[in-house]
């Protein structure tokens, strides 16, 4: 990373931006600081682009409406991978001279969405009062005679629980002004229209509400009930004719899509452009900002800024300067890229993980599926979708990693000879009678599983000593050589030794005296660490806990080292559990219904086995890196470069390589 | 009776038995993982998938439990067709320990993972980016479950028949 500062033309500030973005690879930092400071406060002021940005975004806001409404209506089938559409500058810009005529045809959809809402709502509040009016379907009073000159005509409900008989009983019984009739009757409710002589109201109300009646106004102003439930359904179907149409109208919009998201995306970057120069400083006439680049892209900075006369200065990172992050690497092991940002990034001064471990994390994982097939099933699998996707981003760096582990995979199906379990022995054995084996060319873990196991102790062993490597050589980088070989030389030099006392005697041919003399090496480096642990502890009390302590460290040691058998045991789990479901098709015998047998155990439990040691296999490929791996150097914690470029949603903009 | 009770395919099968409890581990820490990730799909259901990814972690104690009846069964040849060997019931008894393993740390193991896999699932539910984090954590406890599968199958492979 280098440090950019620029001064440039207001007058050119627009056509500035807007090149920085489509090269796309300066971050620009904000600038509170040198508001604050008053050297600086006097000259300069903020550039203000608020107004833009609030206008971009409304505009953005309708596109949004407009190209949801078209995904509610227009029928296609979902892609299984969203992918962007890739697209030639030229055509991009040329699209774009129909500007006008494209944010016509967008607030055409726009206004449809918006009549099509308010249809939504007439229609709802038509079928609320249908609902409201059917029960009453069959009351012929017209509602200008519910009020007559001495007469008055209720209309309400009386709980489903109780009696309707009982009702008009006890009315008729207590008050002779009134006449009840029921109209209809459901679970919850009795619907009950009363009668009354107007002058004795309230000896009725007092009545009524002594029953439990409770008066409901129909919204109706004149007709019968009837009439007035035909007119709703007159008015639901209009609604209803008239949203088909809008539909209708959406759907005749459907090639226009493509334009409309790539206006959306003009549109965002405009916005985008606005918000970045609230991270500029301006005066009158000139501009001023500070950014970040990658060292490679330097001259391609540079001559854009010649290019747009602009004056420049470039610095190089202080010794104690957090600098954005961005993983380069060879392509070969960009794909792994993506394990170390699952992490977390690296910090500002740390290394990089993703070249030392992108051999080991294929390695494990090829080790722990180990089988042909299933290597064979994930290598072509994601060859396809690489083939046939345009995928970007870490989507992309996983299918190319798992293209990678496949390959792996098969590899290690092929040493240890398996190939869907042991499924051509099971067939060949159950079906034609005589034994034809899948060639084993190394040997078969099953048969031998202390041999892998001591082979994945010694990979993993291989491993850690990379990782203390890294941290020695970044300690060297740092200026201290002494805790390089405190911390990481003693301890190769102890655990080698170790190995030879402990296994040296184990081992034919080798001389005599070899554990002898790694026991009295491993003595003195045991001494050494013992005697460095603690040099940076005060006092002697606490120089000698602290080297003991770290002496003990050797059980962490250990347990990393040991920590490795899980490649055996998850090896072994995939070998198995596809040799249980190969028996279980050979249970029924040989003939038809043996193949079905087979067949049915192939098709759902190769699949699953696949599946859920896959999972495994990257699971646990990934903790060996996190944990033993990364645990003895990585330092994590860097911010992730994020320079100012087309951020678009829907279409890639080709660059032009000149 | 005593010959049934003293034969030494009989210890075997038990052992064979004692190591698929190692599924009832799995089956309580999906459960467990599956009640969490219910709860978070519910406010999103586009998390359905990787919270199905997390819950599916705790099911590995129960493939270790089939893996190592799978394989006693077969040692002792009860899956050959040509009918179980004749074991010494000291034989049998080995088989039965070094099922003990795999059996007994599955059950406790399968629970704590499905635990650790709701809490990476409540994390999703916050964070859906670190997934990853999540599942190294919950992984982390199935380190264990690895272990007593080599013991077991160590100990199995070193029985003489």
């Amino acid at each position: 990373m280098e440090k950019l500062a620029v001064i440039g033309l207001s007058r050119e500030q627009d056509v500035f931006i807007e090149a920085l973005m489509r090269l796309g690879v300066v971050q620009i930092n904000a600038q509170e600081a040198k508001l604050c400071d008053e050297k600086w406060s006097e000259l300069i002021d903020k550039d203000d682009a608020g107004k833009w940005v609030s206008k971009w975004e409304a505009e953005l806001d309708r596109i949004e409406n407009a190209l949801n409404m078209m995904d509610r209506f227009i029928d296609r089938k979902a892609p299984l991978i969203r992918e962007r559409t890739r697209i030639s500058e030229q055509e991009f810009d040329s699209t774009l001279e129909y500007e006008h005529e494209i944010r016509r045809q967008m607030l055409r959809i726009t206004k449809i969405s918006r009549r099509y809402n308010h249809m939504l709502l007439r229609e709802n509040k038509a079928v609320t009062a249908r609902q409201a009016l059917l029960p009453w379907q069959d009351y012929d009073i017209p509602a200008q005679d519910y009020q007559t000159q001495s007469t008055q005509v209720w209309q309400g409900v009386i709980p489903g629980s109780n009696d309707s008989a009982d009702f008009l009983k006890i009315l008729a019984g207590k008050t002779g002004y009134a006449d009840a009739e029921v109209v209809h009757s459901d679970n919850e409710q009795h619907y009950i229209s009363v009668v009354f002589y107007e002058p004795a109201a309230e000896e009725v109300h007092s009545v009524l509400r002594d029953l439990g009646f409770n008066r409901i106004a129909l919204p109706i102003n004149s007709g019968s009930v009837r009439e007035a439930i035909n007119e709703l359904e007159a008015q639901i179907d209009a609604v209803q004719a008239e949203k088909k149409s809008m539909i209708e109208q959406v759907r005749s919009f459907a090639s226009f899509e493509p334009t409309l998201k790539l206006y959306y995306d003009e549109i965002s970057m405009r916005k985008d452009r606005a918000v970045i120069r609230e991270k500029f400083l301006v005066t009158d006439s000139t501009f001023y900002l500070e950014g970040w680049y990658p060292k490679i892209a330097r001259k391609k900075v540079e001559a854009l800024l010649q290019e747009n006369s602009c004056y420049y200065e470039i610095a190089q990172p202080g010794k104690e300067e957090d600098t954005p992050v961005l993983l380069l690497n060879k392509e070969i092991v960009q794909p792994f890229e993506a394990i170390t940002k699952l992490y977390s990034l690296p910090a500002s001064r740390g290394i990089d993980a993703t070249p030392f471990f992108s051999f080991f994390y294929a390695l494990f994982f090829g080790m722990m599926l180990s089988d042909a097939a299933y290597g064979i099933i994930i290598t072509v699998g994601t060859f396809v979708i690489r083939r046939k996707y345009h995928l970007e981003g870490m989507l992309k760096q996983m299918i190319d990693m798992f293209f990678l582990c496949g390959i792996s995979t098969t590899f290690w199906g092929v040493m240890f000879g398996s190939f869907f379990g042991d499924i051509i022995t099971q067939v060949s054995t159950n079906f034609f009678g005589h034994a034809v084996h899948f060639p084993t060319l190394w040997f078969s873990p099953i048969n031998d599983p202390m041999r892998l196991l001591f082979f994945s102790l010694t990979l993993g062993l291989i491993h850690i000593f990379l990782a203390m490597g890294i941290s020695a050589y970044m300690a060297i980088r740092d200026g201290q050589p002494m805790d390089a070989l405190f911390d990481t030389g003693f301890w190769y030099i102890l655990i080698l030794s170790l190995i030879g006392y402990l296994g040296g005697g184990m081992v034919e041919g080798l001389p005599v005296a070899l554990p002898v003399v790694c026991k009295w090496i491993a003595l003195v480096s045991a001494l050494g660490i013992a005697a460095t642990g603690g040099r940076r502890s005060k006092g002697v009390i606490g120089k000698v806990v602290g080297g003991l302590g770290s002496l003990y460290g050797i059980t962490g040691y250990l347990s990393d080292i040991l920590s490795y058998s899980r490649i055996l045991a998850l090896g072994l789990a995939t070998g198995v559990i596809s040799s249980v479901f190969n028996t279980l098709g050979t249970l029924a015998g040989s003939g038809l219904m043996g193949a079905f047998v087979m067949l049915l155990a192939f098709c759902i439990g190769h699949p699953y086995n696949i599946a859920i040691n896959a999972l495994g296999a990257f699971v646990h490929s990934c903790r060996l890196q996190y944990v033993e791996f990364f645990g003895r150097f990585y330092q994590s914690g860097g911010e992730g470069f994020r320079p100012f470029c087309e951020n678009t949603k829907y279409v890639t903009i080709l660059k032009e390589e000149l | 009776m005593n010959g049934i009770i003293f034969d030494g395919v009989f210890f075997a099968m038990v052992g064979a038995a004692i190591a698929g409890l190692a599924c009832c581990g799995s089956a309580m820490g999906i459960g467990i993982a599956g009640q969490a990730a219910s709860g978070v799909v519910s406010e999103d259901p586009k998390k359905f998938g990787q919270a199905l990814l997390l819950q599916a972690l705790p099911g590995t104690q129960g493939i270790y439990g089939l893996l190592i009846a799978f394989v006693i069964m077969n040692k002792i040849g009860l899956l050959g067709g040509s009918g179980a060997l004749d074991l010494t019931m000291v034989q049998g008894l080995y088989i039965m320990a070094s099922a003990v393993p795999v059996g007994l740390v599955g059950i406790v193991s399968g629970s704590a993972q499905g635990k650790a896999a709701a809490a990476a699932i409540m994390l999703i539910s916050k964070r859906p980016e670190e997934v990853a984090k999540g599942m190294v954590y919950t992984a982390m406890v199935e380190t264990y479950a690895v272990l007593a599968l080599l013991i077991s199958f160590l100990m199995l492979n070193s029985i003489q028949l």
